[in-house]
């Protein structure tokens, strides 16, 4: 099986998840106790907002039958016709409004995916490379307690540590650090362009950012740690070393790429974390990205536009998902395509 | 304990039991004897369980030993006659801390006592001499890391099963109902002693940011009240809501466990034994549940049921639960297949099969057993996951709804005092959650590695399975 018939096995079979995965919201949004029309209007307590009722029912077809609103509901999404908000921003469209709030959360995940691997790898290969030595235990230790640290405690006490930086940190704190920033807030992602404005977008996100990937951070330290904790005692590592390779080679040429292997697959799995994290560090932090759209539309009542946007978010996790097997076999190419 | 230890023959000394004294039936004396103490909160929880409002009444009745009854902590300091109404006349600090003390001591003469049970029976009841069992307890006796989970573990269960008793003071008195209850101090002006309401004494005892408002952890407040944690800008004590929130914490997180283990177990069987189209299917509804982003599809079930009975019940606690259990089946179910699976293409499987037993049956005694392990493993590391969830909901405004206290929105309340006097009440929630998810992500390593020296989970398993704070 070469690789592109591959690729079209693993996406027909993530069709079935796909439309099992929105009949589930279908079910929650639609048969549930809640009724999305009634949940719009809110208390109806005047002719006005019944008749306000009657046309939302009308309008969202809750007064057909069953089965012709599922279909309708399963058709509209296919074609991409993700409907129109309610109450958050009512009127506007569901993607025009994933257009405007999207990007700020991609430039979040992306640093969220980005800082892990920066931090995390290096810390994790250097407790690997000086294994049971108490740098090994700190950075060790530091991984699993790190790891377990709720997300939002940790975005709520990054932020009072950054507004009071100030205080101890010599020559003026975070927020006049290189460019001057607030402290929440969503970042200005019109200037990308200009390094200033590349610059100022990077350090608004970058403390919602460190949190978010902070849970990745202790995973991808652990785990690169075991992967060169076994590859410095295979065999070919020990060969190298006999007919002198020098060491800085060794650890770049040998260990570095074996290790990576199992690494590639656990930064795309926790790209897949970030979909689900961002709304509690875009609530703190307050960036309004999809997150932030999300959590409101669901203490709003909006739930035409939160049904929508959970169709997005399993389109994204079950992307991932097939990118990530994809990868696996491009990175290590003794992973078969048969039997995965 | 101690005047039992001469009624009880010792273990292993002998063989087997001498005849006229079974070794079984003085631990269970020994148990009785501990259990005493406590016998009166006990029937007095399973009566106010079960509603029943005389049971309560009379097991009130009955003295405790871990109670503020017989250790009281709130007196009153009059100028040179000491403290008055504390146990024995302690500062109410050293009175809380005894107390505290004594609820651990006891907890832990229990763990002693049911281990020295587990030995007894190894020793004189069990017909064989070896176990399988018996290795997996060798090997958690030499894993640190594990141990020291166990240990963080157990006593987060003490603080949610002696919540109530634990408190420098009652939910009931300093949360619930505080004008209906009072306390007495010592007035300097008038030079005598005055009652005062909880209620208003809270709200003279209140932590809110300033020094001069502000009731640090460790201190008294103006009315001789000792708060071990400090209080919260209602002034109301944090230890108290913290430990009551435990209680919380513990009850969900094991309601969740329990049924997404049974859900997980039921398919990991059905789906081992029969195979084929039967696995698949419980694959792509296992992959389409995992496809929802978690933490989003329980928002939006905590508020699509948000008004329905189930709501009501525990305060949004079982509703919680249940969510939990039906986003977190599907990680228990993939960690357990693969072993089902191995252990169902056994011979001795298809022995049973062909001996004619029913394919529960066979399920249950011949593949179950080997599997029950890993569920453990699962259920340690998801434990702490589900605490983190809820502590994240709740600090969004959803989940556990007020007054009941919830450890995530106690770090709500208090984000916004972190950088003043105030930081405590935001800080201590928070750091509790992390050693607690510590605490049982490594006793689930432990548990793993004890398990099975030879077979290492792959460390891709490793990390899906551990609690992470990416959860909430």
């Amino acid at each position: 099986m070469n690789r592109l018939t591959y690729l079209l096995r693993r996406l027909a079979l993530s069709i079935p998840v796909v439309w099992l995965g929105t009949t589930a919201t279908f079910a929650i949004v639609r048969l549930g106790p809640l009724n999305p029309a009634a949940a719009i209007v809110g208390p109806v307590n005047s002719a006005e907002a019944r008749e306000r009722l009657a046309r939302i029912n009308e309008r969202l077809g809750l007064n057909d039958p069953l089965l012709e609103q599922y279909s309708e509901y399963m058709l509209n999404l296919i074609t991409f016709d993700l409907g129109q908000s309610w109450v958050v921003y009512p009127g506007q469209d569901t993607v025009a409004l994933l257009a405007a709030f999207g990007p700020r959360t991609l430039w979040l995940g992306a640093w969220a995916v980005l800082i892990p691997i920066f931090l995390g790898i290096p810390l994790g290969i250097y407790a690997g490379l000086h294994p049971n030595t108490r740098r090994d235990y700190a950075a060790s230790i530091g991984g699993i307690v790190w790891r377990a640290t709720p997300n939002f405690w940790l975005a709520v006490v990054l932020l009072a540590g950054l507004s009071l930086s100030n205080e101890f940190l010599p020559g003026g704190g975070w927020q006049t650090f290189l460019v001057e920033t607030r402290l929440v807030g969503a970042p200005d992602l019109s200037a990308l362009h200009t390094p200033e404005g590349f610059l100022t977008a990077t350090k608004q996100v970058l403390p919602a950012s460190f949190v978010l990937g902070s849970a990745s951070m202790g995973n991808e330290l652990r785990l690169s740690r075991t992967a060169v904790l076994e590859i410095i005692t295979e065999d070919y590592i020990e060969t190298a070393e006999a007919v002198g390779v020098s060491d800085r080679r060794i650890v770049f040429k040998h260990v570095l790429r074996n290790a990576a292997i199992p690494l590639i697959p656990v930064v795309t799995s926790e790209a897949y974390l970030l979909v689900g994290g961002s709304v509690l560090v875009e609530v703190v932090f307050g960036i309004n990205g999809i997150g932030t759209l999300f959590f409101e539309a669901m203490t709003t009542g909006d739930l035409p536009l939160a049904g929508s946007l959970m169709f997005v978010f399993i389109l994204i996790t079950v992307g991932i998902n097939v990118l990530q097997d994809l990868l696996y076999t491009v990175i290590d190419p003794r992973v078969g395509f048969e039997g995965r | 304990m101690a005047g039992n230890n001469t009624a009880r023959s010792t273990p292993g000394t002998e063989p087997d039991h001498d005849g006229r004294f079974a070794p079984g039936v003085g631990w269970l004396a020994g148990a009785a004897l501990l259990l005493a103490p406590e016998a009166g909160a006990l029937v007095g929880f399973l009566g106010s369980l079960l509603n029943v409002e005389f049971v309560v009444t009379v097991a009130d009745a009955v003295p405790t030993l871990i109670s503020r009854e017989t250790i009281p902590n709130q007196g009153v300091q009059v100028p040179g006659e000491g403290w008055q109404g504390t146990f024995f006349g302690l500062s109410p600090a050293a009175a809380w801390a005894l107390r505290v003390v004594v609820a651990y001591l006891y907890a832990a003469v229990w763990a002693v006592w049911l281990w020295r049970g587990y030995t007894l029976y190894r020793r004189h009841y069990r017909r064989r001499a070896w176990t399988p069992r018996d290795d997996v307890f060798r090997r958690f006796g030499r894993h640190r890391w594990g141990q020291f989970g166990l240990v963080i573990v157990a006593l987060f269960l003490t603080l949610a099963v002696f919540a109530p008793a634990l408190g420098p003071t009652t939910m009931e008195r300093n949360v619930y109902d505080p004008y209906s209850y009072e306390v007495e101090t010592y007035d300097a002006d008038a030079g005598e002693v005055v009652t005062v309401s909880v209620g208003q004494a809270n709200l003279e005892s209140v932590s809110q940011g300033t020094p001069d408002r502000n009731v640090p952890p460790l201190a008294y407040d103006a009315f001789g009240r000792y708060h071990p944690f400090g209080t919260l800008p209602s002034g109301q004590d944090l230890f108290t809501t913290v430990a009551a929130g435990s209680r919380v914490s513990l009850f969900v997180g094991l309601l969740a466990i329990t049924v997404s283990a049974l859900v997980a177990v039921g398919l990991a069987m059905v789906s081992a034994y029969y195979g084929g189209v039967v696995d698949l299917l419980v694959v792509l509804v296992s992959d389409a549940t995992q496809a929802l982003p978690q933490l989003l599809v329980v928002i939006l079930l905590s508020v699509v049921l948000s008004e329905t009975w189930l709501a009501q019940l525990y305060s949004g606690g079982v509703l919680l639960a249940l969510i939990f259990a039906l986003t977190g089946w599907p990680s228990l179910w993939r960690a357990i297949r693969g072993p089902a699976l191995q252990v169902a293409e056994r011979d001795w499987v298809d022995a049973a099969d062909s001996f004619g037993q029913q394919p529960q049956t066979t399920m249950r005694k011949h593949v179950l057993p080997y599997v029950a392990g890993y569920v453990m493993v699962y259920a340690s590391m998801n434990f702490g996951g589900i605490v983190i969830g809820i502590a994240g909901l709740s600090f969004l405004g959803l989940g556990i709804s007020p007054p009941t206290p919830e450890w995530g929105r106690i770090v709500d309340v208090g984000q916004p005092l972190l950088t003043t006097a105030s930081w405590h009440v935001a800080v201590i929630p928070g750091l509790l959650v992390v050693l607690v998810v510590t605490g049982f992500n490594a006793l689930g390593d432990g548990i793993r590695d004890a398990i099975d020296a030879e077979t290492d989970l792959s460390d891709e398993e490793e990390t899906s399975a551990a609690a992470s704070g990416a959860g909430g």
